[in-house]
């Protein structure tokens, strides 16, 4: 597994389509399904060990969204520490980890 | 050198941006300030205040350029050292305008001045704003603004010879190392 992270708009699906055309699967705002997860009451973690299983040659993208102000919404806090439990597992398992900054990628790992 | 730095509030940009644009001062030519803030209220007024505050001593002359960056080639000597702070401002003064509407094409007119400034001037430094990391669901106008702003970042970052990110007073060199090395 890849796994591409940066804030919003940074230019990540871009630079996945650039670097990997057709060759591998792109799976794409990781983040936004975490969201839908929560949002339809589903077991995040035993989903998430799911996608691990299922996604392991892919090109993962997912939203940095752990910078700002915890927010007042329980939905969105559990979010927040499920996209970074989720990043947290996912950059440990990469065999590469970029980040992307204004279009700009910086491979971590 | 064309210079692009962004990064967190209170990281430290435009304290560094300061010391790169007089970095590149090629006297006898100014080193100019454009300023971008077109203040709307009392807090507005004191963060203009505290920012010509800290540029005291330094030798820029400012340039109001709220709207139409592009202008600034007009007004000024291209041989000076430009420092545009910032894109965030420029990119709010051009997208809610003063009737209450938003116009959400504002960052391709700013893209279009901001590459005449680019491709006329050689040594200049712009600031930006890093808000892409939070876990916050916005309104559609504050998202649009979002887009534009992140949109204006990646052009500029671009066609600049170097890209900075502010971490807390450490600049993390994204593009240009080597350009960079060579000022000092």
């Amino acid at each position: 597994m890849i796994l591409i992270f940066g804030g919003v708009y940074q230019g990540k699906l871009c630079y996945a389509e650039d670097r990997f055309g057709d060759t591998r699967t792109i799976v794409n705002d990781v983040d936004k399904w975490l969201l839908s997860l929560i949002q339809d009451g589903k077991d995040v973690s035993e989903e998430i060990s799911r996608f691990f299983d299922e996604n392991k040659d892919a090109v993962v993208i997912c939203n940095d969204i752990s910078c700002g102000v915890v927010p007042i919404d329980p939905v969105l806090r559990k979010w927040r520490e499920d996209v970074g439990r989720f990043m947290a597992q996912a950059a440990e398992k990469a065999d590469e980890v970029v980040r992307l900054f204004c279009g700009i990628p910086t491979r971590i790992k | 050198m064309r210079i692009f730095i962004s990064g967190g509030c209170k990281n430290g940009k435009s304290t560094y941006a300061q010391q790169l644009a007089k970095h590149q001062n090629n006297p006898p030519h100014p080193i100019y300030y454009v300023a971008t803030m077109a203040a709307t209220d009392h807090e507005d007024e004191e963060r203009i205040a505290r920012h010509q505050h800290e540029r005291d001593g330094w030798g820029f002359t400012t340039v109001e350029q709220p709207k139409n960056i592009e202008g600034i080639l007009t007004t000024c000597n291209h041989s000076g050292s430009f420092l545009l702070d910032s894109l965030t401002a420029l990119l709010a003064n051009e997208m809610f305008l003063a009737t209450g509407e938003v116009d959400s094409s504002a960052y391709e007119k700013i893209a279009t001045g901001l590459s005449q400034v680019l491709s006329k001037v050689s040594n200049i430094v712009i600031v930006s704003d890093y808000i892409y990391s939070d876990a916050f669901i916005y309104d559609s106008v504050t998202e649009d603004y979002r887009k534009s702003l992140a949109y204006l970042d990646r052009f500029v970052a671009k066609h600049c010879d170097v890209v900075l990110e502010a971490a807390y007073t450490q600049i993390v060199i994204h593009k240009g190392e080597g350009m960079l090395n060579a000022i000092y």
